[in-house]
């Protein structure tokens, strides 16, 4: 009987349910009544009889769910569709985690048990109800007084009725040990954080209400709220579950809750740690866009669709343009470009950690670090041309040639042409002054003028490279003696530009930005390569200029034995390929590399080269074997390469 | 929400009128063809009803489907909530009607575990390109969504079946009596 009324209670709605309820509890006590006709032994009959007490109980849980209906409407009015919709959903939760709670106190089941239990959900669900309603503020257009009257009470109430029930489990388990009210104590104590969410929650979002602009740091209070209920509820769970583990068994019931709670609190956690880090970054690092940035993406932020204001806008690093006050809610859920997905905590660099050598202005923005670069280049070009042209001999070639060095040059070219005659070089090592009386040792103190030069452009941030040094020191006659034989790329330019740190002893010590130091990755280390990288340029740049200016000096002192060299490149068996290398500085010159033209090129290398075969006229063939073979090891890396 | 400011009425009460989002303007001015969409009510910029048409050339060619759109009380930064209002059978479209695409879920929550978060809800996004969106996942179902785990079981093995219920439900949105 009991659990047909049971299932027709669930199925039935509103007074189906209580007619049936008050039917059968009313054929209950009629029943007792006509067979002991009097009062107490009827109510003592309806006590000892398990379907007559099964009625009774339906009938008690009927009557509790209308009063909280009545209760309900009296603090909620009209509940809409969504609230009652999440109600019922983590009702159905609560009851399930009751019915695990079950098993491990079914020693205590009693009616008084379980009418606390019902009591609880109840109680739960006028505190999830409150949170909503309180979340609802924000968006309803009206917000009457009866409004504020009912949360305010409700509020009040709730509070009074959890510190109430978790005064009263500790009252009884300091009395009486743990027991059930261990878990009641845990559920109120929980329950008064939700209530302390709520009414925070609440007070702002009327502040924010009665406020006529747009209040920004909201988002961020309410972000900082729920760290510390989060803080707050996961220390709990912790508690709670030490407690049961040593006082019952693990505490089942309580799982799906607690692992919901420390997800969350770690996700509100890691919000907190990188919005503040990207508001940060946003601050510091991004630029305000300039009016010809908004200009471009029509002023519209495209977060809130309002006009924007140079001033109120940031760019971020990939060059999009929103309201700094819309970024700064975006950041906090998400750290990314809301355009591109961009991940701005990744490739920008944090806060410089290094303190600042050079001068600000190149520091400060990320964009303007290019601009500057090429304006130094300009500017060294200049520098090369006054140094060089105030050199005596060849001074009208040397005007010439700066007129025409391309600011542009590609890399590779550049090492095979340093490097050739930096063999050829070595091998004329014994005996340098044969060089036709050149005055070469003017070109090499030009090159170390041109170096310091490019050492005082840069601030002296970080030193020239090693090899450079040693150029200045060793003070050599030959400018190409001591460049590397290798081909100078990029991990090790990247490894000298930069001192490499100390091994520290413990990495897992370090935090976070402390590693990313390591890694130089840098804002710092990256300014210090990419102006390693234009120091380099700068050098390649005065080798090439030196190197045509050598070859003009060839011309001019009348020097052309290019048939010799011709002659050994045939019998080298070079491809046609590689002789087009060979050329290349002369076609640089003319700043449009062409791999097919060797006519007039071919005229100012072969004469340097022939040159200085010329010059030794007693090779021993050992040497030249030698040579042919460098000569054909440098044209097959040249045509790897290219 | 920037898109209200505060009043009082004549009772004392703070009235808050919510401007309408320029998305509403954007879909009202130029809608995209197939989608009509608006607040249900000129109080309540929150929720929107939409009706979308079925894509031309599918099993849902000729249907207009009805549906609700909620919208957080932080969007953009949130992503609104979809929901069909008729019955639909669709891999991507639970039982109850809600829609379940990437475009809808914000990045770092993924309830299928299979979305790449390129595609994910950004404030860039608007209600227009959802409703695209659920144009095109009408056109083409994700079978690896598993919101309807049936609708996808069908669409994958028997497409004729699939068809015929999909038939049915357009004819019911008409208000077509069905054949069978």
């Amino acid at each position: 009987m009991a659990t047909t009324t049971a299932a027709a209670a669930a199925k039935m709605t509103g007074t189906t349910a209580i007619a049936v309820s008050l039917a059968l509890s009313g054929c209950v006590v009629a029943n007792a009544f006509r067979q002991k006709k009097q009062f107490y032994p009827s109510v003592v009959y309806i006590c000892k009889s398990n379907p007559s007490m099964a009625v009774m109980y339906m009938q008690a849980l009927v009557a509790v769910y209308f009063l909280g209906k009545l209760i309900g409407k009296l603090f909620f009015g009209q509940l809409r569709a969504a609230e009652s919709e999440r109600l019922i959903e983590k009702a159905w939760y609560a009851v399930t985690e009751t019915c695990l709670a079950f098993t491990i106190f079914k020693d205590d089941l009693s009616p008084k048990f379980v009418a606390l239990f019902t009591l609880l959900l109840f109680l739960k669900c006028f505190h999830w109800l409150a949170e909503d309603r309180v979340d609802y503020m924000e968006r309803t257009p009206v917000i009457s007084y009866v409004f504020h009257i009912r949360i305010w009470s409700l509020l009040i109430f709730l509070t009074v009725a959890d510190i109430y029930f978790v005064h009263d489990a500790y009252t009884t388990t300091v009395a009486k040990g743990p027991s059930v009210q261990l878990v009641f104590g845990f559920e109120y104590a929980l329950l008064i954080t939700l209530v302390a969410t709520a009414a925070f929650k609440y007070i702002l979002h009327s502040v924010d209400v009665y406020s006529d602009t747009f209040w920004e740091s909201k988002a961020v209070l309410l972000l900082y709220l729920e760290f510390f209920i989060g803080l707050c509820k996961a220390v709990m769970y912790v508690f709670f579950l030490v407690i049961m583990v040593r006082t019952f068994t693990v505490p089942l019931f309580a799982f799906r809750p607690m692992y919901h709670t420390l997800r969350n609190f770690k996700k509100v956690f890691q919000d907190l740690v990188l919005s503040r880090r990207a508001i940060h970054n946003m601050n510091t690092l991004y630029p305000d866009a300039t009016i010809q940035d908004l200009q471009v993406i029509e002023n519209v932020c495209i977060i809130c669709r309002e006009d924007m204001t140079a001033a109120a806008a940031k760019k971020l690093p990939c060059n999009h343009i929103f309201h700094t006050s819309c970024l700064r809610s975006w950041f906090q859920r998400h750290q990314t470009c809301p355009t591109c997905r961009l991940d701005i905590l990744r490739p920008a660099p944090i806060t410089p950690v290094e303190t600042e050598r050079r001068p600000m202005h190149r520091a400060a923005q990320p964009s303007t670090t290019v601009p500057a670069n090429t304006h130094s280049t300009a500017d060294l070009g200049n520098r090369q041309g006054s140094s060089i042209g105030n050199r005596p001999s060849g001074s009208q070639t040397g005007s010439r040639v700066n007129n025409q060095i391309p600011q542009n040059f590609t890399f590779k070219p550049f090492n095979f042409q340093q490097q050739a005659p930096n063999n050829e070089n070595n091998i004329n090592n014994n005996d340098p002054n044969l060089n036709n009386g050149l005055p070469l040792h003017n070109i090499n103190e030009s090159l170390i003028q041109l170096m310091n030069a490019t050492r005082l452009e840069n601030g002296n941030g970080f030193g020239l490279p090693p090899f450079m040094n040693n150029t200045e020191q060793s003070n050599s006659n030959l400018p190409f003696n001591t460049v590397p034989p290798v081909p100078l790329n990029f991990p090790f330019v990247g490894g000298v530009a930069i001192q490499s740190p100390h091994m520290p002893p413990n990495l897992d010590a370090l935090s976070d930005d402390e590693l990313r130091h390591l890694e130089q990755n840098t804002r710092q280390a990256c300014v210090d390569r990419i102006k390693f990288l234009n120091d380099i340029k700068c050098m390649l740049d005065t080798a090439a200029m030196l190197m045509n200016h050598y070859n003009s000096a060839h011309i001019i002192s009348g020097v052309d034995d290019s048939d010799t060299f011709i002659d050994i490149v045939k019998t080298s068996k070079v491809t046609e390929n590689n002789e087009q290398l060979e050329t290349e500085p002369s076609n640089n010159i003319s700043s449009d590399i062409d791999f097919n033209t060797s006519n007039s090129s071919n005229e100012g290398t072969s004469s340097s080269s022939g040159s200085d075969d010329q010059l030794l006229p007693e090779e021993t063939e050992q040497q030249r074997v030698i040579r042919l073979k460098r000569l054909e090891k440098f044209s097959n890396s040249g045509n790897n390469s290219t | 929400m920037r898109y209200r400011y505060n009043t009082t009425n004549l009772n004392g009460c703070v009235i808050r009128i919510f401007f309408p989002p320029p998305p509403y303007l954007e879909l009202t001015l130029n809608p995209p063809e197939g989608i009509i969409a608006g607040p249900i009510t000129e109080e309540n910029y929150f929720e929107w009803e939409a009706l979308i048409t079925g894509p031309e050339g599918t099993c849902f060619e000729g249907g207009v489907f009805p549906a609700k759109l909620i919208f957080p009380s932080d969007y953009p930064l949130s992503p609104p909530k979809m929901s069909f209002t008729c019955e639909m059978f669709h891999p991507n479209i639970y039982s109850d009607g809600r829609v379940c695409i990437s475009i809808l879920h914000a990045p770092g929550d993924d309830p299928m575990g299979y979305e790449s978060s390129n595609e994910r809800w950004s404030p860039v996004q608007s209600v227009e390109k959802i409703l695209l969106s659920v144009i095109s996942m009408l056109a083409e179902p994700n079978d690896e969504s598993g919101a309807n785990v049936d609708a996808a079981k069908m669409w994958r093995e028997n497409r004729d079946e699939f068809n015929k219920i999909a038939e049915k439900l357009v004819r019911k949105t008409l208000g077509i009596p069905t054949n069978t």
